[in-house]
Parts: structure tokens; C-alpha cells; sequence
């Protein structure tokens, strides 16, 4: 898995829908998104990535993949 | 599609174009009532009514002209003999088509015309087919009494430069039916009337040779032509076709309806079908000329196998080619997983087939990792349009055209890209509905002859949402918002929030003037037209969703439409401009790796049971890799097997390096396709496919529209491409059994709410059907989200101005724009096996004289284009199109290696990739890339190995 794409999908996608004062709805937003696009083992990834701090992720970013669930990685 | 073989005959001709009025009028022709819309001519009225008046200069394409005197009728009350094909019908008219005055005055004209016409019509490509000669045989000519020998044409040379048809002006009668054509129909005025009287002769541009002139080999003027003066070299060659099938044409989103016109399974001719609903007859070079690829030496006509890319290939049976096949695939799953396999599906094959792709990934491979190429087109239309109204598709039909009063074309070149239906929006513009262009470029729709853009917004590449933003930033500054419309048909909380956003000052045209480079009054003055006008329509292409914010954007354009209460009729709506003929029935057909058939999400439960239940498996409720993640993943090792449909990843796709990388890290990668192209060159097994005339299917075209593909031609390999999915399916142990085509449209129309009434015996019936076909629509729908948006409420949606990353530094100061042209098609793998690359035979670099000069590049120089991706070298083309600052160029030839120079950056929401900018630098160069260089080696090393592949023992 290429990281540092993850980390740029990931800041770009924060970036694009980030207006408004309620952060959480943002958050949310790109949260979703991630669920509906990526694959489980990308969420995996990302999200491993960041615990151990190897991705920058911009506060948005981050606050979205900490909220994901864990995913299943079997089937892609 | 049962394939209904038609005797040849020509088609009919009812002399002047239909006309609509809710009046009617009667009248009597030849002793007989009849009853036409009022502004019928007489001449139509009578063709309706089975009374053929003789003819020359009349065509019902074409507005009437009333030159040939040939059509002359007798009308109480009217002195000497009116032309019916310039008299209007009207209410009480008492006309006579035949008397002895009349029939001797026809006589009398067709004696003059024949005086100065070659008498050799039985050796004349057009004998039996020829209306001039059909007239003379009406008119009973027996004679002619001034003889031969009088002043003559018989002498003038053929001009024989277009490749395609020949000028023979010694045919000419001078009937102006060419001309009109190219002005009427085609809107290119290449052709004049040089000269008066016995001097009048037919001239393309300044009496130059056709393929020097400004035609451009639309066939407008063929088809017009009533002798043998402009002719299809095919049919000069071949002679006259005695069959014909109606099918639908394999290049651009038009998908304009052919009359394939054969002898057995030879193509003698293609002619555009007069009651084709997306082209009424119209047809450009490609489509009308450009099919001669299909019988291109260059196909591939047996299986083949290999073990490595970097040994010879082995032709082999089709059994031995899926055992192969189904054996490393099960064996990557058993090793790898079963998620390190994916698919490919087609824009340019039918929806069955691409249906069974997908279906065969999910099903047969057990995963979602299927995708198709509108992830590097469109893709960002389907988030942007499902987000906002609620379906992924154009809302109007291509004729709405016809009712718009002002027309934004943002990011599209559709005179060079979608020409059939550039010709019928410049007929309107010609009537004087307005234009706006929003392009970098000055396309050839801001300045041409009797069209010309009111505003042209010309942008910095990567800068159409901000200018989009401002469009309406003015429009709802100025309250010239429909507030009744968005009060009746939006979502309320979406649009305050947006118009918060949208009011902010960061969005008014000043303030966005330095990062656009529009002087703010250009926005203002559009912005204002576009909402002043009763009915504004918005044409969008590849320029607008091959960006970082290519989903924002179509958002933005949405929102646009939705403020101005430009959606849900007639003239109005958001019209996406698809790339290749099938990438809109593509997207139907589930072919994006989180969505099901119908845009449904594979997280759907309800949804998947349907399909499970109709399938038989299991599938899975996680969306799978899409294009790029399939590449990224398989440098990395994680992805092993790759099946590719119809498409041509190492060519058409961004940052070539890594694709290569990607497709050579595969186990097996299949490919099947009509020829060797680019990606076969890094295949392990090539299954050969079948062109557009070989195979039954259908098409769906930018406007929804389903149209049927027929077979003329039986499968050179032997195989339809659903066979050979099917096959393949059957191998891997997942079994399909269909017999027909039909079968499964059968299957996806029990399956997709909006296919529910579609069935090839409809598409019989009717010819043609937009989605959505259901109870509620029987017929098919060409106008959507009337009186209420798919969605309920149409849901403006935030759209702030993200700036793409790809920004010129000192090291790439140029920003880099790509395109295509009017005689190529995408990679240019069917259209440079055409004589289509007498106008395009290498892709060329245009660059501003300003930046030329710099750079001391002169026209035609070698140019070393370099980004942070890699380097190509191409021949530079000097021109004032490009703003100083951007360079531009197309990706028809694969040796040209744009996309050498194209990044991996892609659109924030879709990841279709930022074609559309790059940073670069030129500079002159004498020699090519190492890039070139080691593409030529490769190159020729498959084609040694294609070679040997035939040396070994034949197939069984």
C-alpha cells in the first residue's frame, strides 16, 4: 500500500468539503466518504498509518480515520 | 438484436424539411384532400400523401432552395407553374402535379441538364442509384436536342485529395445541394458556388483541393450530392450495396445511428440514418468514414498465451486460452487472496458486455475490484450530478438544443470531440441563442464562421470551480436567482448554506480574478446573460472533470443550473459530454467498484440480496480498488491478475512510468481487445475481440439513449465479446448460460429500476430508448427531474476552491493542457488504422509564440517536454489559441508519450486524474526521450514476439 498516497487522498478529500462551523458534520462527511470509496484494506491502512503516526494528517483528516471502524480486510 | 437484413434501397426523401404547427391545413393535390401542418410545403405534402413530384435541388435535410424547376406545379389561382418545394400548402389550394404543360416545361429543364452531363452511366459508381438519372426516366427524356458538342464541363479533373470520396465536377449540375449541406447541416461553409452562370462550378474554400480546404470530411455533401459528382470512394471501388442493417456508431458519446450498407459481410458503405433520434442523418469523419480498421491486417484473430511479456507469444485454441487462463487466476486467488484479481469493463463495448464483466468480477472472482475507464472521464459526473440531483446522467436529450436561448460550454471542444452535435448547437447559435465559452483554449466555437462566443471566460487551466463559484456569486449578489424555483424545487437548508457560502466575497469575481486570470467584468456580463435568458443549457466535457476539483465543479455546475431554474425542461439543463460512445451505459451497468447496476451502493443490503438471489453468490458489501488503487497496489505486490476489456490502460492513463510498472509487477494480466495495443504489449494472454459490427448489443449515449448495435458481419475471431466473458465465466466455474444478447438486457432490466421496461423488442419498436424506461415512463424519458428532481429536492452542495498542488515552479513553469481532435479517437487505436491520419499523424505541442520565442522554438522544432513524471519529446506547433503560459496537446499516438508528462494527481472525490494541468517545462531538443527510445525497443520486441507467435503449429 503506498502511504504517502493514502495520506495525500485522504488531505485532499478533508480539504474539499471542509466549510462551515460544525466541524463534526465535516468530520462525518469525510468519514463516509472513506467508507463508501475506499477499500477495506485501504481504511486499514490509513488507519494503522496514523496510530503509528507515519501519515501527516491534516486535524480533519485525522478526526475521519480515527472514526472509522475497524474494517474487515478479506474480501479486497 | 435480431439482425433484419433490408434490401438496398435508398432512403426515402420527402423533398422539404417536417414541419410543426399545432394548425393544420387541407388542400387538394391532384383531386385528392390532404392535411398537413400549416407551412408544409407542397411538395412535402404531396411526397406524404404518395405523389412524388419530380426533383433535383430539393432534399428533405435541407431547406428549400428552388433552383432545378423541376418540381413545378400548376395552382388555381396562381399564374405560371410555382415550384412546390418553395410554395407553402395552404388551406383550400387546389394543385395539379401532371399535365402536358407541365410534363413538357420538366422535359424541356432535363434536356438542358443532360446537353452538358456524361452520357456514361453505366459505367458510373452511382448507376442505379443516381437521381438525376431516376429524373430523366420520370420525365420521359428521350432526346436532347442540342446535341453534345456544344460548350461543355466534360474536361475538368476529378479531385481525388480527400481519401475518402472523389470530387468529379463533369457530374455537377450545380444544385447548390453540397453547399447548403455544409452550411445548413454541418455549419463548416466550406463549400461555395464559384462563379455565375455557365461558369458556376462547386469550390471547396478558395478552389482548393477538398483535403486542403476547410472541409472537414463530414459527408454532409456526399450524402447530399443527387448525381455522381461527390462520391464515397467505397462505392466507386465496390459498386452498389444490396443490403442494409441499422446499427449504431462505436466512436464518440453521440452514438449517432448508422445505415451499415453492405454486399454479404463487406462494409460498402456507412450512411447516417435520417431517422437516427441522436443524429438525424448528420455524421462526422469518423463515424461516416473511419471504419476501415475493422478489417485492419493489424487484428487479432486467434488467442494467445505466454508465460512471461518477454518471450514470444503462442497462438492457441480458445479452450486452451481459458484453461490457461481460469488455472493462473484461481492460483494468484489460492496464493494471494482472493481480492488480488480485478477487471477492467469498456466505454467502448455494449452494456451486455460490460454488464458481464462486472458481473463476472463480483460473481465468478468473488470481489469488487472492477472499474472502466470513465474513472479517467467522467467519474467526477457521477458523484457531482448523484449529489446534487440526484442521478448520474445529463438531464435533456441533444435536441433540446434547439429550444436554448443561451448555451455555457465549459471544458468541451465539441466541434473536434462530439461533432455531430456541435453542428446542431451551432444551427441554433446561427438562430441567435447566446454563447458563453469557459476554456482555456480559444476552441473553435468562440470564432467561427457565423458563430461567435458573446463571453469567452478564457481561465487559467485548474480554475473553473473558482470561476464557476463566481458565475454565481454575481447571479445571487444581483438577485437574478429563480427564488420560485429554488423555493419549490430545492432543499431548503442545503440552499441557505450554500448561499452563505456563496455570497462570501472570496467568491466575487474580483477577488478571484488574479488566481483565474477572467477580468471580473467578463463574469459579470456572463453570469448576467446566463440568468437574463428564458432557457440557459450548460454543455460540460473532460475539462471539467479531469481536474483535482473535477467532482466540485460539476457540483458547482449543478448548483448553477439549480439557481437559475435551469433544470427540469426543454432548452435547459447540465449535459455532460461523454468521451467515448459508451462510457455513460458503462457507469449504468455497475462498473464502478462501490456500485451495483443503477448507481446503487454494494453496502445496500436490499440491493445486493436482489442480486444475490439473481445470481446465485454472495456479493460483496465493500466497494473494491478502483483503476489507480489496482496500480498502486500491484507495485506494490498486493494485486496479481488483471482483466482488461477493450480498453488501453498504458496509453490513455496518467503517469505512464507507473503504469508500466504496475502492469509489468502482474502474474497475469488478459487482455481482449481487436488489436495489439499498448497494455497486450504487458499481457500474458490476449483473447481477440470482435469490432462494433461483428457483435448484437447496445450503445447508451450522452443523452441516455439506448440505442441497438447489430451484427453486419460475423466475429473475425470467431467469438462476440459477451461469448467470450461468458466463456471465461464458465471456466473459472461460475456459470452463464445466455443465448443471446437479449438475455441479458432481459436480466438487467429485472435488475435496475431504471431498465425496467427496456427490452430489445422494444428498442425494435421504437428504435431508441433514453432511461429511464419504467411504469412510470414506458417510452423512455428525454427530459429528467421535470416538475420534481430524482432526489426529491435538488441539494446545492458547498463548493469552495480547492487550488490543485500541481503549480508551476521556475524548474516547470508552463502549465500543460490535453485535448483531442476531430479525425482521431482517443488513443487513436481504431482511427490511425484509417486514412484519418492524413489530417493527424502525430500529436503535436501548440505553444504561444510568446513562450515559443523565449525558448527560441520555431514551428515544427523538436521540443522536449518534461514534468516531474517524466519526458517527451514532440514537434511544436506555434499558436495563438493557448494564453502565454499553458501548452497543449493531444494523446492519439502513443509515441507521442503525453502521458509521460501526466502526474498521478487526480480529482479529490473520484481520483480521475488531472489531465487537464501540469506543470512543465519545454525547451528545444534534437534528439528524443530515453523515454521514446525505450518505447521503441519495447515496442519492437512485441511485435517479434507477435511475429513468432504464428511460426509455431498451427491451431486445432
Amino acid at each position: 500500500m503506498d502511504l504517502a498516497k493514502l495520506e495525500k487522498m485522504a488531505n485532499q478529500i478533508a480539504a474539499n468539503v471542509d466549510y462551515g462551523p460544525d466541524k463534526d458534520k465535516v468530520v462525518a462527511t469525510v468519514t463516509d466518504h472513506l467508507k463508501r470509496f475506499w477499500t477495506p484494506a485501504m481504511r486499514a491502512a490509513i488507519i494503522d498509518a496514523h496510530r503509528k503516526n507515519t501519515v501527516a494528517l491534516s486535524p480533519v483528516a485525522a478526526k475521519a480515520v480515527e472514526a472509522l471502524p475497524p474494517p474487515k480486510t478479506n474480501a479486497a | 438484436m435480431s439482425t433484419a437484413y433490408t434490401r438496398y434501397e435508398r432512403a426515402a426523401d420527402f423533398g422539404t424539411p417536417p414541419v410543426e404547427a399545432a394548425k393544420q391545413v387541407t388542400l387538394t393535390i391532384d383531386g385528392e384532400e390532404v392535411t398537413v401542418p400549416e407551412g408544409t410545403t407542397v411538395l412535402r405534402a404531396a411526397a406524404l400523401n404518395g405523389i412524388n413530384i419530380p426533383k433535383l435541388c430539393a432534399t428533405d435535410s435541407l431547406e428549400p432552395f428552388g433552383s432545378c424547376r423541376l418540381c413545378l406545379v400548376e395552382i388555381e389561382g396562381m399564374k405560371g407553374l410555382p415550384a412546390s418545394c418553395t410554395t407553402e400548402a395552404k388551406q383550400g389550394m387546389k394543385v395539379t402535379t401532371q399535365n402536358k404543360k407541365i410534363a413538357d416545361t420538366r422535359r424541356n429543364v432535363m434536356e438542358l441538364y443532360i446537353s452538358d452531363h456524361p452520357l456514361d452511366c453505366l459505367t458510373c459508381a452511382e448507376n442505379g442509384d443516381c437521381e438525376l438519372q431516376d429524373m430523366a426516366g420520370v420525365v420521359g427524356l428521350r432526346e436532347v436536342r442540342y446535341g453534345y458538342k456544344g460548350a461543355n464541363h466534360f474536361d475538368i479533373p476529378k479531385d481525388k485529395s480527400n481519401p475518402y470520396f472523389t470530387f468529379d465536377p463533369t457530374k455537377c449540375i450545380v444544385c447548390s445541394r453540397c453547399v447548403r449541406a455544409c452550411e445548413d447541416v454541418q455549419g463548416t461553409f466550406a463549400l461555395t458556388i464559384q462563379g455565375r452562370g455557365f461558369d458556376s462550378k462547386v469550390s471547396a474554400s478558395q478552389n482548393q483541393p477538398f483535403l486542403d480546404s476547410e472541409c472537414v470530411s463530414c459527408g454532409a455533401c456526399v450524402q447530399a450530392c443527387p448525381t455522381a459528382t461527390l462520391t464515397e470512394n467505397t462505392l466507386i471501388e465496390q459498386g452498389m450495396p444490396e443490403h442494409t442493417v441499422i446499427t449504431t456508431c462505436a466512436y464518440c458519446g453521440v452514438g449517432c445511428s448508422f445505415r451499415a450498407e453492405m454486399k454479404g459481410q463487406q462494409v460498402v458503405r456507412m450512411v447516417p440514418n435520417k431517422d437516427g433520434h441522436a443524429n438525424h442523418g448528420h455524421s462526422c469523419v469518423k463515424g461516416r468514414f473511419a471504419f476501415g480498421y475493422a478489417t485492419h491486417k493489424d487484428r487479432i484473430k486467434k488467442p494467445m498465451i505466454r508465460e512471461t511479456i518477454h518471450e514470444p507469444w503462442r497462438e492457441v485454441s480458445w479452450d486452451e486460452a481459458f484453461e490457461f487462463t481460469a488455472k493462473k487466476i484461481k492460483g494468484i486467488q489460492a496464493k494471494y487472496g482472493k481480492g488480488a484479481v480485478g477487471g477492467i469493463t469498456s466505454s467502448r463495448c455494449t452494456n451486455e458486455e460490460t454488464y458481464l464483466v462486472q458481473k463476472l468480477v463480483r460473481a465468478a472472482f468473488g470481489n469488487n475490484n472492477v472499474d472502466t475507464c470513465a474513472r479517467v472521464c467522467h467519474s467526477p459526473t457521477g458523484y457531482g450530478l448523484k449529489a446534487t440531483i440526484g442521478e448520474s446522467a445529463g438531464t435533456q436529450a441533444f435536441d433540446s438544443v434547439m429550444k436554448s436561448d443561451v448555451v455555457i460550454v465549459i471544458g468541451a471542444n465539441p466541434t473536434a470531440a462530439h461533432p455531430v452535435f456541435a453542428s446542431q448547437m451551432k444551427r441554433r447559435l446561427r438562430e441567435g441563442a447566446n454563447l458563453i465559452v469557459i476554456d482555456p483554449r480559444e476552441i473553435e466555437l468562440v470564432r467561427s464562421v457565423h458563430v461567435k462566443a458573446d463571453y469567452h471566460l478564457q481561465l487559467k487551466p485548474g480554475t473553473n470551480a473558482a470561476v464557476l463559484n463566481a458565475l454565481a456569486h454575481v447571479i445571487m449578489a444581483e438577485g437574478l436567482e429563480d427564488k420560485k424555483f429554488i423555493e419549490e424545487r430545492c432543499d431548503k437548508e442545503g440552499f441557505e448554506v450554500w448561499k452563505q457560502f456563496i455570497l462570501d466575497p472570496t467568491n466575487s469575481p474580483e477577488h478571484v480574478f488574479e488566481e483565474t486570470g477572467v477580468p471580473p467584468e467578463l463574469i459579470r456580463g456572463a453570469a448576467r446573460l446566463y440568468a437574463s435568458k428564458p432557457n440557459g443549457a450548460i454543455y460540460y466535457g473532460l475539462g471539467v472533470t479531469e481536474h483535482s476539483q473535477g467532482s466540485t465543479t460539476v457540483m458547482a455546475i449543478a448548483n448553477l443550473a439549480m439557481c437559475t431554474g435551469n433544470i427540469g425542461r426543454e432548452g435547459v439543463g447540465v449535459n455532460p459530454l461523454r468521451g467515448q460512445n459508451n462510457v455513460q451505459g458503462s457507469c449504468d451497468m455497475g462498473s464502478f467498484p462501490h456500485e451495483l447496476p443503477g448507481y446503487r451502493h454494494v453496502s445496500d443490503p436490499v440491493v445486493r440480496s436482489m442480486f444475490n438471489k439473481e445470481w446465485g453468490v454472495e456479493i460483496q458489501p465493500e466497494p473494491g480498488m478502483r483503476i489507480p488503487n489496482m496500480f498502486d497496489a500491484a507495485v506494490a505486490g498486493e494485486f496479481k491478475a488483471l482483466y482488461v476489456q477493450g480498453e488501453d490502460v498504458a496509453q490513455s492513463d496518467p503517469d505512464t512510468h507507473h503504469v508500466t510498472n504496475a502492469l509489468s509487477s502482474l502474474e497475469c494480466m488478459i487482455v481482449q481487445d481487436i488489436f495489439l495495443n499498448e497494455t497486450a504489449k504487458f499481457a500474458h494472454v490476449f483473447l481477440p475481440g470482435s469490432s462494433f459490427l461483428e457483435k448484437n448489443g447496445t450503445f447508451t449515449n450522452a443523452e441516455r439513449r439506448i440505442s441497438p448495435v447489430r451484427k453486419v458481419m460475423e466475429p473475425l475471431a470467431g467469438l462476440e465479446d459477451w461469448e467470450v466473458t461468458q466463456r471465461l465465466s464458465n471456466v473459472l466455474g461460475y456459470p452463464m448460460n445466455y443465448k443471446h444478447p437479449s438475455e441479458i438486457m432481459d436480466e438487467i432490466a429485472r435488475l435496475t429500476p431504471t431498465f425496467t421496461g427496456v427490452s430489445y423488442e422494444k428498442l425494435e419498436k421504437l428504435g431508441s430508448i433514453q432511461w429511464p424506461c419504467n411504469e412510470k415512463a414506458e417510452n423512455g424519458t428525454p427530459t429528467m427531474h421535470i416538475g420534481e428532481f430524482v432526489r426529491g429536492k435538488g441539494l446545492f452542495k458547498v463548493t469552495p476552491y480547492v487550488a490543485t498542488d500541481e503549480v508551476t515552479t521556475r524548474m516547470y513553469p508552463l502549465l500543460l493542457t490535453t485535448g483531442r481532435i476531430l479525425s482521431q479517437y482517443n488513443v487513436g487505436a481504431q482511427t490511425r488504422r484509417t486514412e484519418n491520419v492524413k489530417w493527424h499523424d502525430e500529436d503535436v505541442l501548440e505553444i504561444h509564440p510568446h513562450d515559443a520565442e523565449q525558448r527560441g522554438i520555431e514551428n515544427g522544432d523538436w521540443v522536449g517536454l518534461k514534468s516531474r513524471a517524466g519526458e517527451t519529446v514532440l514537434r511544436a506547433m506555434i499558436s495563438e489559441r493557448i494564453q502565454p503560459g499553458v501548452v497543449y496537446t493531444t494523446f492519439h499516438h502513443p509515441f507521442s508519450g503525453a502521458n509521460v508528462v501526466t502526474t498521478d494527481n487526480s480529482d479529490w472525490a473520484t481520483n480521475c486524474p488531472e489531465y487537464k494541468v501540469t506543470a512543465v517545462q519545454a525547451s528545444k531538443v534534437t534528439k528524443l526521450s530515453e523515454w521514446q527510445l525505450n518505447f521503441a525497443k519495447f515496442t519492437e520486441d512485441q511485435l517479434d514476439y507477435l511475429r513468432k507467435a504464428r511460426e509455431h503449429e498451427p491451431v486445432r
